[in-house]
């Protein structure tokens, strides 16, 4: 046990030794006993991060920083093919050539039978652990309230969270970190791994779109030293500059470049053995990882996950639906085995935009349709379950008597994540149109 | 140079010259930027850095010589030659085609696979999108049958604006085409919407840029491009109503009254979110425009997908069976309302004088908007014969937007680009995704969205890349910026092309801080010995080339630049 400031924790993890050192800077800075750290202590923290932990409301004992880290999966993945409602004839008569069977001994791989009634398609063996362990919760029949069965629209009102008005500026994502009630943001807060910023982070408080962790430095093509003066003419230049956004950002800039170099990000190697899938998806988890274990004041997360509108030949349990979800799985597994002892702080979310109709098409695919499933992924997590309800596939259940039913309204699952992880308690300012109950796929606060 | 003679006759003869086209007799004769305490080569920077994508080299002097008013007047009339752009976009060929005709040559990549299937191409039991052997099946399918990647139309539409930003003559035209494009905003990310975005930029939004806000307001809502990515295209009225095919239809494909777009014809295109319209307005407004959709790749008004019921909007009554007419007076009304003369204003003003923009200009732009019904060009004089436009409180107030500080430099340098997309590339980096912003608000049109810890450092290392010769396609002469003179040393070099690409500016601090870049020979010396690039090689004045383009690369990347 080490005692810090009135605070107690246990030193089970090397990561305590950080985390001490935080949590002493803040207490420090806030009890006005900064003459008493050693300088050596002084150098080592980049300033806006002390600026950060100054100025931080502190409304509670510090606890470690919780990160939601949120996957999207854009073209729309087939809920009923990645967790089957395996019993249901039902479905099997409407999809004879895609329909996975739980039973075993065929020439196939079998579905991995979850609770007697859904299954995981066979290549997400890696998630049957997790599962087990009641760490990977399932909600299924999840889903928007509008009926829109275009791509861009559900993407549109999933990410801006308001899915009747598309003229909300801000995405769901931007106005968590808002409430995360922060007065100061490190440039890390808010991350997400795309090229461009997605429709999630639209809005006033500040989040990043980086796609590549390496690039964040000064680049001069093989001239290291050159690189080095002409970064420090930058940022001679912009500390020089006359106050405000520039001059702001310009010393951030610098700052998170020197953080980034100390953690030789070319070089990292996860823990545990984890090996990510070479994939877009598995390289972009890869460095959420490096930015969570480098103490950069990560929150919030994004990336995604290409490839699911599978109107032609998906495949059963080979094929491109079969490649998808093994990257996936593969994926998150290496994250959250790279995760180690950070385990407790992350929360993995899935989405998808809509799912696909209950029957099969006429070329091998699936068109179109209304919910779907998702993953979440975390200690808190109230896993081993499938939440949601999926009523029995016959037509007069169906949305339009051709799609899975949407049970539980996305905003619904979104926000309990949210709340429970990241301690929002503002659903109003999170999904201003959403007034719904949650239903319990996190566990309660003990 | 007889600048007295400048500052009292040019003026005045530019004022002639306006009182004659633009203005009544009671307008003022000349912009006061003197009463700001501006020269006229400051003001001309001023007004270049708002209503260009940045002063070519020398032109501050240009404009200067020739008078402001003057050349506001021309870029107004916007009827420069552009001779050399047009020919720089002649190989750009589906830029000139028509909707239908893109639609036959560009078609969708899920079409052309059913189109495959369709004709034993392909089976559709073995479609695999994700195969090369499979992908050249279906290359060679579009080869013969004359089809083009979809892909490529975007390119040449992205490829285009880059072109015209950088070089056309009528720059006014073009920084106004990208502001009502943004303002009504589609995307290629919605892929119903994407193929009609070429003719849309073309024939609607640059034609209209500065004509009459009424007229550009019905193009866009009469654009296929708009009634996809807003949905209209698919409102209909109530189907008991509906010719019982016309139902079947509308019941398989779940269609009704969608109101998308009616409500951003208010929020955003017109009355602004406080504009002083209720819910119910927008439901009314779209029941009024039902029946306006998309048929053969063109807008078609279809009577029986009309609700031919009573509607009201904002107090005034349409149809009973009003049928299009009642669409078109709807957009009368929104286009001359008074919230809309001040949102659009206001909105003009963000994006020419701050982001903050102060209230008595908006208001006096809002009046002129009113009374001269709509006319673009009238609010646009209105706003740089104000004072606050040429304030303490706007100079340099901006901080340009990727695109306009990449297409800024190449002006800066005078720039040859031979290949856009490198550059395109650079501005997404940067922050910008050209035609993609998925919202239809459009990019925020503020220095805190553009500016964050990222996309500052993708701006400096943009400025370096362009600058030390690593954007493929991307050339220019450094030596021929200064007439060839070499300048004497290394520090006259660095404060001469610190005004080449800053022309008007207080660049003391800059040029303190760069000095030591220049002074280490250390740097010059390892910089040559580790970088052996040809063009380094080539240009060698006193100083060592290698620092030099490293300067220019900073001053692109540097703070001062950032700013318009």
């Amino acid at each position: 046990m080490c005692t810090v400031d009135g605070l107690i924790f246990d030193v089970i993890h090397t990561r305590c030794i950080k985390l001490i050192y935080m949590v002493t800077r803040r207490g420090f800075l806030k009890g006005g006993g900064l003459a008493l750290l050693g300088v050596g202590m002084m150098g080592g923290i980049p300033g806006f991060l002390a600026e950060a932990a100054a100025r931080d409301k502190i409304t509670r004992p510090y606890k470690k920083r919780k990160v939601l880290v949120c996957i999207f999966q854009r073209g729309a993945m087939d809920g009923l093919m990645a967790v089957t409602p395996f019993t249901d004839a039902n479905l099997q008569a409407a999809r004879p050539t895609l329909f996975i069977s739980a039973a075993k001994g065929g020439n196939d791989n079998p579905l991995i039978d979850l609770d007697g009634r859904f299954g995981l398609h066979p290549s997400m063996q890696s998630f049957t652990p997790l599962f087990k362990d009641g760490r990977l919760a399932i909600v299924h029949g999840i889903g928007s309230p509008n009926n829109t069965r275009s791509h861009f629209d559900a993407q549109d009102y999933m990410e801006s969270g308001t899915p009747f008005n598309k003229g909300t500026a801000s995405g769901w994502l931007n106005r968590a970190v808002g409430l995360l009630g922060h007065d100061s943001l490190t440039p890390f807060s808010a991350v997400s791994l795309t090229s461009a910023l997605p429709r999630s982070f639209y809005g006033d408080n500040p989040t990043v779109a980086i796609s590549n962790l390496q690039d964040f430095a000064i680049q001069m093509r093989g001239n290291p030293m050159a690189a080095g003066k002409v970064a420090s003419s930058f940022e001679d230049l912009y500390d020089q500059t006359s106050p405000g956004l520039l001059k702001d950002t310009g010393k951030e800039s610098f700052e998170a470049i020197k953080m980034l170099q100390k953690a030789d990000i070319r070089n990292y190697r996860p823990d545990n053995n984890a090996v990510y899938p070479n994939s877009p998806l598995g390289n972009s988890l890869k460095q959420i990882a490096q930015l969570i274990k480098m103490d950069v004041g990560l929150e919030i997360a994004f990336t995604e996950s290409n490839g699911w509108d599978t109107h032609f030949n998906q495949g059963a349990a080979n094929g491109i639906f079969a490649r998808n979800v093994t990257d996936l799985s593969g994926s998150i597994t290496a994250f959250w085995t790279d995760l180690s002892t950070y385990q407790d702080d992350v929360t993995v979310m899935t989405m998808t935009e809509f799912g696909r109709t209950v029957h099969q098409n006429g070329t091998g695919g699936t068109d179109h349709g209304r919910g779907s499933c998702n993953f979440i992924l975390g200690n808190d997590v109230n896993g081993g379950r499938v939440h949601g309800s999926v009523d029995t596939l016959v037509l007069d259940n169906l949305e339009d008597r051709r799609d899975l039913k949407v049970t539980t309204d996305f905003r619904c699952v979104f926000s309990e994540v949210a709340d429970r992880h990241l301690q929002l308690g503002n659903d109003k300012a999170l999904f201003p149109d959403w007034d719904g109950a949650h239903i319990g796929m996190m566990k309660p606060l003990s | 140079m007889n600048t007295k003679f400048l500052r009292l006759t040019l003026p005045i003869l530019g004022g002639v010259i306006l009182l004659s086209s633009f203005w009544g007799e009671k307008k003022p004769h000349r912009m006061p930027y003197r009463e700001a305490g501006l020269t006229e080569k400051q003001a001309a920077a001023h007004l270049l850095s708002r209503f260009t994508y940045g002063a070519t080299p020398g032109q501050v002097d240009e404009v200067a010589r020739m008078g402001l008013e003057k050349w506001f007047e021309q870029q107004l009339k916007a009827d420069l030659p552009e001779d050399s752009l047009d020919a720089q976009l002649v190989p750009f060929d589906a830029l000139k085609l028509s909707n239908e005709q893109i639609a036959a040559t560009y078609p969708k990549n899920g079409q052309v696979i059913r189109m495959a299937v369709k004709d034993g191409i392909i089976d559709k039991d073995s479609v695999k999108t994700d195969r090369k052997a499979y992908r050249d099946i279906i290359k060679d399918y579009m080869d013969k049958k004359g089809y083009k990647p979809e892909n490529e139309l975007f390119r040449q539409l992205y490829c285009q604006k880059i072109l015209r930003a950088a070089y056309a003559q009528n720059q006014l035209r073009e920084v106004m085409t990208d502001f009502w494009f943004n303002h009504f905003n589609v995307s290629v990310t919605k892929n119903d919407c994407a193929q009609f975005i070429p003719v849309y930029e073309r024939d609607v939004i640059r034609p209209g840029a500065i004509g009459k806000f009424g007229d550009l307001l019905k193009a866009t809502a009469q654009s296929p491009a708009m009634l996809y990515y807003l949905d209209n295209f698919s409102s209909s009225g109530p189907m008991d109503e509906m010719r019982p095919m016309a139902r079947m239809v509308a019941a398989r494909k779940a269609q009704g009254l969608n109101e998308n777009y009616a409500r951003e014809l208010m929020e955003l295109h017109t009355m602004g979110v406080d504009g002083g319209y209720t819910q119910q307005d927008v439901t009314q407004a779209a029941r009024v425009l039902t029946g306006w959709t998309v048929r053969e790749n063109e807008y078609l008004f279809t009577p029986n997908r009309h609700d031919k019921g009573e509607k009201t909007v904002l107090g005034n009554r349409f149809g009973p069976d009003g049928g299009e007419g009642e669409g078109l007076e709807l957009l009368d009304m929104l286009a001359h309302h008074p919230s809309t003369a001040h949102f659009i204003c206001r909105k003009i003003a963000i994006r020419f004088v701050s982001d903050d923009p102060p209230s008595t200009l908006v208001d006096r732009m809002a009046k002129t908007f009113t009374d001269k019904k709509g006319d673009i060009r009238q609010v646009l004089l209105t706003m740089v014969y104000s004072p606050e436009f040429w304030s303490p409180q706007a100079i340099r107030e901006k901080t340009k937007s990727p695109f306009e500080l990449a297409i800024g430099a190449v002006r800066s340098l005078h720039a040859k680009v031979a290949q856009p997309m490198q550059l395109y590339n650079w501005i997404t980096r940067m922050g910008e995704k050209m035609y993609c912003y998925q919202a239809p608000t459009g990019f925020p049109d503020k220095g805190q969205y553009w500016i964050n810890t990222g996309s500052l450092l993708s701006r400096m290392n943009f400025g370096l890349a362009l600058a030390t010769g690593r954007i493929p396609g991307l050339t220019f002469d450094l030596a021929a910026l200064n007439n060839n003179h070499e300048p004497e040393s290394a520090q006259a070099a660095l404060v001469t092309y610190c005004h080449l690409i800053m022309p008007e500016r207080d660049l003391d601090p800059t040029i303190k801080r760069l000095t030591p870049m220049l002074n280490d020979p250390n740097l010059s010396q390892k910089v040559n010995a580790a970088d052996g690039e040809k063009e380094m090689d080539e240009i060698k004045p006193v100083q060592t080339a290698a620092s030099l383009t490293q300067v220019v690369g900073v001053i692109i990347g540097s703070p001062e630049y950032q700013r318009r």
